[in-house]
């Protein structure tokens, strides 16, 4: 198991991602050249806000993205060194689910009311391990035991509702790790969720994790969530990747000014601070970005060339960063 | 209690039970017990946050101050008076100085109405201001919160979250109150507008003394925005206390696991987790004795029979739990 140093394989290498819709209002470039990798037992958080593309990001690894509108324009997605943007929908099937898994947002509309716990659990596994019976029955109790559900032989025949809402993102995220993933998409898994029940959560995906060594992309919009989970953060604005690097670097050291404002204008739990960094302005709709940086209107180091959009930087300690301020 | 040491609103022992089930002759078998027995004061050009988790019953307790849910039991103090006793003239200066800003602003403001009514509506039902100058007026409110006064002529559905939410604001203060609700008025919002809000709203009330209720359920804006504080679980305040107090020395068990589970603000910050078992019980079968024994990592003898009294362990910092003395 790696440690927080010994770093795993790489095992999803995503390279220059674009996924576009095509709208009466013209393209909407949701995701315009996003390029990461992830590793073996590593937690990558990709932060942003409404409209930043973090959420296509996800639909496009798992080939998702509603067509029409949306198309999935260019770039690789090699899972454990295969490209899935090359696969038929076929091959597509036997590993969503599988070997790349998601959990989502809602766990009251990601679960279906009519069907009990036990079919929806046991759907991946019935497809994916071909199991039946009595075996997919115990592997079902088995993993609402992983995901620590009280009394999960009696609970596996209940339906949704007779579940609390953490007890059915839990269900969600035994479905999620059912067929031994090997990268577990999490969108906002936790937005929902009450403090206290999302503390218990965070907990159990790390255990988890722990367990199993799976891979995890958190997306989030929350700063907290990257400070307490992750190991590295790709700060996503407007369809861009405009800073990545390791979650202290992130945090002590940001690279990008977007990244910058973005923490200074949270709140904090552990002191008082009077008055907050505020940025000015709000995220530009994707079907009319401006031209250059598109960050640039409401960035207050904005200067000449940021109406050109800039390179990606590669600083030290292997932090990126898409502004023109660390051209040297 | 004391009642009337200047506080702008004071509410005392409030209580709203609702009605449930039925039995077949039409008696009442089951309440829930929403809000059961809370006591806060506001004080002038203060903000009072109430913090707790969903179905703690905050927002019913803002629906009572609102007027919107009659109370069950206890009172609500607006300047010393009882609110009950009020008659037309009275109760409608009450409405007019008590607001209220909501936490969604898709959902708050009529999509069918320009943004000139949506703030202007308040000032023609209760000012005799003419045309003209409601007109100024509704300006006047748009520059204040940020706005341009062109934008009087758009519907809601041509603005921002962020924008929505500041037309939301502006309307709040058209009559001028003295008091306005905040019911999580920023967690709808993009991360980089939260803080355009929170400023705002900070602006606005060292500009006119407004006093503020802020409901919230993240405690990071509540430490930033608020000068007391009261947790809530299961429709009682289990502590309260100054800010700095209570987040610099929290007693109840609650309010440290509810601390202890909030997320931090850099990754080197590791807070010891005290993870509770459990969720929040159903308000309509609440556990005997104290509330919050089933899920208490504290929890000792009389904990699940006997129900805690509110102390005071210092000044102006109070608790309900047996860990601190009372009964």
């Amino acid at each position: 198991m790696p440690d927080a140093n010994g770093r795993g394989d790489v095992v999803l290498d995503v390279e220059d991602l674009r996924a576009y819709f095509f709208t009466r209002w013209g393209v909407v470039k949701a995701v315009d050249g996003v390029s990461f990798q992830l590793r073996r037992g590593e937690t990558l958080g990709i932060v942003g806000e409404s409209g930043s593309g973090k959420s296509v990001t996800s639909l496009s690894m798992m080939r998702l993205v509603p067509s029409p509108p949306g198309q999935i324009v260019g770039g690789r997605v090699m899972l454990d060194g295969e490209d899935v943007l090359r696969y038929s929908e076929g091959q597509m099937e036997k590993i969503r689910g599988a070997k790349i898994a998601m959990v989502l947002q809602d766990p009251m509309t990601a679960l279906n009311p009519v069907f009990n716990i036990d079919s929806q659990v046991g759907e991946a596994l019935r497809i994916h391990k071909r199991l039946s019976g009595s075996a997919l029955k115990s592997q079902v109790v088995d993993m609402l035991r992983k995901v620590r559900i009280p009394a999960p032989e009696a609970r596996v025949r209940d339906y949704p509702h007779q579940f609390s809402g953490g007890m059915r993102q839990r269900v969600v995220g035994a479905i999620g790790i059912s067929c031994d993933p090997v990268v577990l998409i999490a969108d906002e898994p936790t937005t929902s969720l009450d403090a206290t029940v999302q503390a218990q959560y965070l907990r159990l995906l790390k255990d988890l994790q722990d367990e199993t060594g799976v891979a995890i992309i958190f997306i989030t919009h929350d700063f907290g969530i990257v400070a307490k989970m992750c190991d590295r953060v790709a700060v996503m604005y407007a369809g861009r990747i405009v800073e990545q690097g390791d979650v202290r670097q992130i945090f002590n050291n940001p690279s990008h000014p977007y990244t910058e404002a973005l923490i200074n204008s949270v709140p904090r739990m552990e002191e008082r601070n009077d008055r907050l960094y505020s940025i000015p302005g709000q995220p530009p709709p994707l079907w009319d970005l401006p031209g250059g940086c598109s960050f640039a209107p409401r960035c207050e180091y904005a200067h000449e060339r940021c109406v050109e959009y800039p390179p990606v930087y590669e600083l030290a300690g292997g932090q990126t960063s898409a502004c023109w301020l660390r051209s040297g | 209690m004391s009642t009337s040491n200047g506080a702008v609103l004071s509410v005392e022992g409030l209580k709203k039970h609702f009605p449930v089930s039925r039995s077949l002759l039409g008696r009442t078998r089951q309440y829930l017990k929403a809000v059961d027995g809370v006591s806060f004061e506001i004080e002038p050009g203060m903000t009072y946050g109430l913090v707790g988790e969903s179905g703690c019953g905050k927002t019913t307790t803002a629906k009572l101050i609102l007027l919107l849910e009659e109370p069950t039991g206890g009172r609500i103090l607006f300047g010393g008076e009882p609110v009950s006793g009020l008659k037309s003239d009275g109760l409608r200066e009450y409405k007019a100085s008590v607001q209220a800003v909501f936490q969604d602003p898709w959902a708050s403001l009529n999509p069918r109405m320009r943004v000139r009514n949506i703030i202007g509506e308040p000032l023609e039902i209760n000012t005799s201001l003419t045309k003209g100058e409601v007109r100024s007026r509704v300006a006047g409110l748009l520059e204040e919160v940020g706005l341009a006064p062109y934008q009087a002529d758009l519907f809601p559905h041509e603005f921002s979250g962020g924008q929505r939410q500041r037309i939301g604001v502006a309307r709040a203060l058209a009559l001028n109150p003295k008091l306005v609700i905040l019911d999580e008025p920023v967690s709808a919002l993009d991360v980089s507008i939260r803080a355009q809000i929170m400023n705002l709203l900070k602006d606005l009330q060292a500009e006119h003394n407004l006093s503020y209720l802020l409901i919230a359920h993240h405690l990071a804006t509540v430490r930033h925005m608020c000068d007391r504080v009261g947790v809530m679980y299961l429709g009682r305040i289990v502590e309260e206390a100054d800010t700095e107090e209570l987040y610099e020395n929290p007693l109840h068990p609650y309010t440290r696991a509810l601390m202890s589970a909030a997320l931090p603000s850099h990754p080197d910050i590791q807070r010891d987790e005290i993870i509770l078992t459990g969720e929040v019980p159903s308000p309509l079968d609440t556990p005997p004795g104290c509330h919050f024994h089933p899920r208490c990592p504290a929890r000792f003898d009389p904990c699940d029979s006997v129900e805690p009294v509110k102390t005071e362990p210092s000044s102006g910092h109070r608790v309900v739990c047996h860990l601190y003395g009372g009964a």
